[in-house]
């Protein structure tokens, strides 16, 4: 009996720590959504017309962007060792080889932000904004972003 | 009876490595003699094109005209290492004739007489124009010169035998010239040939069988990354169906999705190339692109649950 509930304790427990790294890795694919979302659903499809230009949707997209990126290290903190299900991205095991790499990226997303927080106002400024802060998103996605089908 | 069948193994081992000789041997081709003088313009567009510079500009630096090399390049075969081809007169290709380089790019044949390995692709280079390789060669003479000679490939036995890349060659090398197709348009064409040639898109985005060959059932329909981690997509209508020819041609130029999102991994350089053609060139590849048929690709394996 008591051995059986030892079995039955480990599997619960296994089920557990594998239910909680799957945790891991759709806060981080959350995370990495609620920016897409920002920059690309709002600002990019501004830039190209596809939605009329919208001066508080920019800013409230730069602000989300903003506090998104800030989180940015911390979520990352540590490895799920899996993606999330039937995901077409993920992150590259290179994220926990080279952690401090992969958060030096964060800074220069962050000043790309600062630099044009404030100071969009029309399409044209918008479209800089956008490759100025998708340029630095880049810069960490060639090497730590991985397509997985 | 034992000195007949000693001397028998001996003629049959002399006959078949002199089969494999003759058929690895290189074949480098004489020049035509140009019939225009370089055209600088044109070398750029095609080094842009070709992505020479994704590979053989010094990593880690911001400069993507200093070609002095060094990439590695993960394989299933071992690890490359791309080469100096700067006009560096000792490390890079500053004394290479005109018909050492248009035999390197377009044969993969060195100007010592070996084989490149088809890591470089010249597999699809070889459709080139020799014109627009002599433009290249031209336009590369113009960049800095970067000094430091790479080190070797590491490649274990036997894929470190470059007379085998000969029978490599034989086996999987498609040697046919490019022509056009007289039922498409001028612009289709230029795209195929940009796509096919230069471009060399089905170099990661097909799968390969077993010895490193491209599936040409599966041409353009995406696969495992062959440096190792994670997936090349399927560019056929199979995989970009939904794409409009304007998407693929904004794509090429920024990275940016119609689905909302930005190309990342490997493909990350090659917009920063492509990004500098001339928008004709980028329409053009559209063009072609979205005109390829739907193929099956080969389905991506479940990924690992743990131990990344």
């Amino acid at each position: 009996m008591k051995r059986m509930l030892i079995v039955a304790g480990t599997l619960v427990l296994g089920a557990g720590a594998v239910m909680a790294q799957q945790e891991v890795a759709v806060q981080q694919d959350n995370l990495m959504r609620s920016q897409a979302k920002s920059l690309y659903t709002v600002i990019l499809k501004m830039t190209k017309g596809d939605i009329p230009y919208n001066q508080k949707a920019v800013d409230e997209a730069i602000a989300h962007l903003e506090a998104d990126v800030a989180k940015i290290a911390k979520t990352f903190e540590v490895n799920p060792k899996q993606d999330v299900v039937n995901a077409t991205y993920g992150a590259s095991p290179k994220v926990w080889q080279n952690k401090a790499d992969f958060d030096s990226k964060i800074p220069p997303v962050q000043k790309a932000i600062a630099d044009v927080k404030g100071k969009i106002h029309d399409v044209a400024s918008l479209k800089a904004a956008y490759t100025a802060i998708n340029d630095r998103c880049t810069d960490c996605h060639e090497t730590y972003r991985l397509k997985l089908k | 009876m034992l000195r007949q069948t000693i001397l028998a193994a001996l003629i049959a081992a002399v006959a078949a490595f002199g089969v494999y000789w003759w058929l690895t041997a290189p074949t480098a081709l004489a020049l035509p003699a140009p019939t225009r003088g370089p055209d600088l313009a044109n070398g750029q567009e095609l080094f842009n094109a070709g992505g020479c510079s994704s590979c053989h500009a010094v990593p880690n630096q911001p400069d993507r005209l200093k070609l002095g090399g060094g990439l590695a390049l993960g394989s299933p075969f071992g690890t490359f290492y791309a080469p100096n081809i700067s006009p560096d007169p000792t490390d890079g290709i500053g004394r290479w004739s005109e018909a050492e380089f248009v035999n390197a790019v377009m044969h993969g044949i060195s100007p010592e007489g070996t084989h490149y390995f088809p890591a470089f692709p010249y597999t699809s280079y070889h459709i080139a124009k020799v014109d627009d390789v002599r433009d290249l060669f031209a336009y590369l003479k113009t960049l800095p010169p970067v000094s430091g000679r790479v080190r070797d490939h590491d490649l274990p036995f036997p894929f470190n035998i470059r007379r085998n890349v000969g029978i490599w060659k034989l086996l999987f090398m498609d040697v046919r010239p490019f022509v056009p197709a007289a039922a498409h348009s001028p612009q289709w064409n230029r795209g195929a040939y940009l796509v096919n040639g230069f471009g060399h898109c089905a170099e990661c985005h097909s799968p390969r069988n077993l010895l490193g060959g491209i599936i040409a059932s599966q041409r353009f329909a995406g696969g495992p990354n062959p440096e190792g981690e994670g997936w090349v997509p399927n560019i056929t209508q199979k995989g970009i169906g939904d794409w409009s020819e304007k998407d693929i041609a904004d794509f090429l130029e920024t990275g940016d999705m119609p689905e909302g999102d930005s190309a990342s991994g490997a493909m990350r350089p090659v917009i920063k190339n492509l990004a500098q053609l001339k928008p004709d060139d980028r329409a053009a590849m559209a063009a072609y692109l979205k005109s390829l048929p739907p193929v099956d690709g080969p389905t991506p394996p479940k990924r690992k649950e743990a131990g990344g």
